[in-house]
Formats: C-alpha cells, structure tokens, sequence
C-alpha cells in the first residue's frame, strides 16, 4: 500500500473516532457533572433528616423550651436563634423559615437548567398563602394567622392579610399572574372555590409546562413528579367531594388538569366507598389498599398515603438516576414532610399532651 | 504526515487525552467532596480517597507517553523512523494506536469521576458503603488498565526496544 494510502486511512479514522469521543465526552459532562456538587450535599443533608428515634425523643420534651434546645445540634438551631419567646406560633414560624431555606438552597445550588423548576415549586406556596388569606377575610377571620412564612411573594402576601379591604387586595395583586381570577372573584364572576382551583391550575400548568420543557431524565422526572401532584390533588379533591356528595358537573371544574389518571368514572359513582372501589384499578390501587379502612374515616389519611407514595416513586427515580434532580426533589419533600411533623410536635406539646400520646399523633402527621 | 508527527501525536494523545479525562474526573467528583464537606467536615477523609481514584489514568497516559518517545528514540537518542518509507509510517502509525489506545481508554476517567461523585453522595448519607463505593468507582479503571496493557503489547511487539 502507498505511504500517501496508509496516512489517508489513518487520518480519516483519527477525524471520526475524535468526532464521535469528543461528542460523547461533551454530552455526558453537560449532563451528570453539574449535578455533582448539589446531589452529594442532599446526600449529605438526607443523612441529618431527622429520625423516628429522634422525633420520640423530642415527644419527650415536655415543653417548648426543651423542644428548641433538643434542636440546638440541627440546621433549625440558626432559624430559633432569634426567637423572642418559646411559644408555638414562633417557633412555626421559624420552623417555616427553615423550609424556605432549604428551597432557597436548592435554588442557588441546583444547575441553572432545573432552578427555575424549584422557585416555581417555591410559588405553590403563594398560591396557599394568597387562597388562605382570601378565604380568611371572606370568613371574617384574622387573616395573618393563616400565613405560612414561605413564598416568592411574602410581603405581598402579608400586606394582603393587613388590607382592610378586599379593593386593598386587587391593588396588592396588580401585576401578578394572580390579578385576573381576582379581579372576577371580586366582580361576582366566580366563587372562592373556583378562585383557589383557578389559582392551583395556573400553577400546576407552568409546572407542568417547565417540566415537558426539559431534555431526557430531566424532562422524565420532572414531568412524572407534576403529574404525581395533580394526580394527589385530584384524587383528594374528587374523594372528598364524592364524601360531601357533590355531582360530577360540581366535581369537574374543580379538577386541575394534567395528571396521569382518568378520574371521568370516579366522577360519576354515588359515594366515597365506590370512589375508592374504582381507584383500586388505577396505578394507585396498591397505594389505596394499604389504608383502604382508615380512608373511610378519615381521608387526611390518603393524603399521607400519596405523599408517601410520591417520595417512594422518586426515591426509586433517584436510584435509578443517581445524578439528577430526582434527588433534590425527594429530599426537598422529605423535608417538607420533617417540618409538617415538626410543627406536629410543637403543637402538641404545647397542647400539654403526654409524651406517648404525642408520639402517636406525631406519626399520624407525617 | 512525516512519521515523527505520528509519533509525537501517539505520546500528547496518551498522555494529553487520559491528562484531561483524569482532570475532568477529579473535578466531577471534586464538587462532590466539596458539596459533602460543606455539611460535614467529617466527610472529608473518604471523600478525599474517593476523589483521587480517577487521576490513575493520567500515570497511565505518562507511562505511555515515555514508553513511545523512548522506543522511537525521540528520548535518549536520535529518532529512529526519520525516513518516510512504509516500513517506518506503519511502526510510527503504531505508536500512534497504542497513544490513542491509552488516551481513549483513559476517557474512563470521566464516569469514573461520576461513579466516584455518586459514590461520595452515598458515603456521606451512610458511612457504611465507603468500601462499596471504591470498588463500583474502581471497576471503571479496568478500561483504562486493559488499555495500557494493550498499548504495552503494541509497543513491544509491534516495534520493539
């Protein structure tokens, strides 16, 4: 064979053998390494979640003040740091902050791909906090106490709750996606009920439109995760509504679109048991049998349930893809789920309840 | 191309491309060990031998690197294939294979460092899977040594001392 030959083979193979290497060298780097840093220290934070051990002994704690200092070797120990007094409403509120703190953490260490994601989780909150004030004033209740110190929109939030008008809310809201449903609730056009399901849609839809957005295991997750949240607010929504006996034409505008279950045949059953009953064929079926009894009698329950099912679904995610945002969005949940069972405790301590009944209750609101 | 381009493109691409693998390697399991010991100090000491198991591909690129400028004669000596006839192209394209065979091979240093980065996530949640860690970690290292000993095998048999 010719020299000239033998350089020509060489080279063409080199160009395609680099081409191919360097593009798949690329496209693993941009996908796993900007999840380096981030994964391993949710790792290390799901290490100091708190345990059941844990949680028994702040049962123990018999008052508020030892409740604080039980916490003083934990990242909460920051967040009591300013507090004025040891009673519940303030260490809620600190408790809150510390939650606010974890998505504030996850926004500013996440890859700038998948950020906005969280701070959009972070406005779910908005959303809870604008419905319970705006269903406070209607109730003619001291609206503040409804506020949960998280959001993209705090002050907005809290100046709301201090209107003394619901004309002062409107103003408070201009500008924000939230203007328009409260424009029409004020003009009569809807109701409360319609207004919180509208607030929840528009939410949900830019979850749900950030996550169909997203590339591959990103895309995959994040549009599973959306899809479990719906899917566990409808299924609440259509139960508790099959429970208080409500049609399916009273049901459906209720309903948020974009989960992954028909609930049409759950629609129009007579009551709760066949509600249920029709679930048990769904993906959540396994999910419904385990606390088929007790949902009977109370269907906060099933929420817990589906709670449990959702971070179940995302550890699995998170095994499965070990460096992306399966991760982040299970521990910001079990997270979600501490501070929930955390406040549990503090109520009930200083509810003067015995330690043993604490314990069990504790457990029920995780 | 003149042999000695070969040559020399053999020795930079072992030696270069494993260099750079390693570097990303490290780096990824790097911010791991940087993210698991901004919670708790104590993570440091298994995050730190986790962190340098991909830099073994660079020693093997190194290793290389002197092997071909030593059997070429570039090192310690005249080089030996200056004339550009078949027999010398073929020995110098040679070289060139068992550069590229570690330098390609040495890109296992990259999901190394993801494994190693994984791996260092693990650690800091459970202790106990320290040793599991290294060994899921180490399994991508056996790319890299099949490589070095081919390139080994290349060299000795292909050109000679």
């Amino acid at each position: 064979m010719e020299p000239e030959a033998v350089s020509g083979i060489l080279n063409t193979t080199l160009a395609v053998v680099f081409t191919w290497v360097g593009y798949k060298t690329a496209k693993i780097i941009w996908k796993y390494t900007p999840y380096s840093y981030p994964n391993a220290r949710i790792k290390a934070m799901e290490a100091k979640l708190l345990t059941e051990q844990r949680f028994n002994e702040l049962a123990e704690s018999r008052t508020l003040q030892n409740f604080v200092v039980s916490l003083e070797d934990t990242e909460y120990r920051d967040y009591f740091a300013n507090l004025s007094s040891y009673d519940v409403e303030s260490i809620e509120r600190a408790l809150e902050k510390a939650l606010a703190g974890t998505y504030e953490l996850m926004v500013k260490i996440l890859p700038k791909r998948v950020n906005p994601f969280f701070r959009l989780m972070l406005e779910e909150w908005d959303v809870r906090n604008i419905a319970s004030v705006v269903k406070a004033k209607l109730a003619g209740e001291p609206a503040a106490d409804y506020v949960v110190e998280i959001g993209t929109m705090l002050p907005k939030v809290k100046a709301m709750a201090e209107a003394k008008t619901m004309e002062e809310i409107l103003v408070i809201l201009e500008g924000t996606p939230y203007e328009e449903p409260y424009q029409k609730l004020l003009l009569g056009e809807i109701d409360v009920r319609t207004f919180e399901t509208e607030l929840y849609r528009m939410h949900y839809g830019k979850l749900l439109s950030y996550a169909l957005s997203g590339k591959e295991d990103e895309r995959v997750i994040l549009e599973e995760f959306v899809r479990l949240r719906i899917d566990k607010l409808n299924i609440l929504t259509v139960l508790r509504a099959k429970a208080a006996g409500m049609s399916a034409e009273e049901i459906s505008p209720m309903l948020i679109p974009g989960g992954s279950v028909k609930l049409d045949p759950l629609l129009h059953v007579d009551d709760l048991s066949m509600a249920l009953a029709e679930l048990d064929s769904t993906k959540y079926g396994p999910v419904i049998r385990e606390v088929r009894e007790e949902v009977e009698r109370d269907l906060s329950v099933l929420e817990r349930a589906l709670e449990r099912h959702i971070i179940g679904r995302l550890n699995e995610l998170n095994r499965f893809y070990p460096l992306s945002v399966a991760s982040p969005l299970s521990y910001i949940l079990q997270k979600e789920r501490e501070v929930r069972k955390l406040r549990a405790v503090a109520k009930l301590i200083s509810d003067g309840l015995e330690p043993e009944r604490i314990k069990e209750l504790a457990g029920d609101a995780a | 191309m003149d042999p000695i381009v070969y040559v020399s493109l053999g020795a930079a691409l072992a030696a270069g491309l494993a260099g750079a693998a390693s570097a990303f390697g490290v780096g990824v399991a790097g911010a791991a060990a940087a993210g698991v010991v901004a919670e708790d100090e104590k993570n440091f000491k298994n995050a730190l031998i986790l962190e340098g198991l991909p830099m073994t591909q660079s020693i093997y690129g190194l290793i290389t690197l002197f092997l071909i400028l030593m059997v070429s004669g570039i090192l310690g000596g005249g080089f030996k294939f200056t004339a550009n006839n078949p027999d010398n192209i073929v020995k110098s394209a040679i070289l060139l294979g068992a550069g590229l065979v570690v330098g390609l091979t040495g890109l296992s240093a990259i999901p190394q460092g993801i494994i190693a980065s994984a791996g260092i996530g693990a650690v800091a949640k459970n202790p106990k899977t320290f040793t599991q860690g290294i060994i899921f970690a180490a399994m991508a290292e056996t790319m890299a040594i099949f490589g070095l000993v081919g390139a080994l095998i290349m060299i000795v048999t292909g050109v000679g001392f």
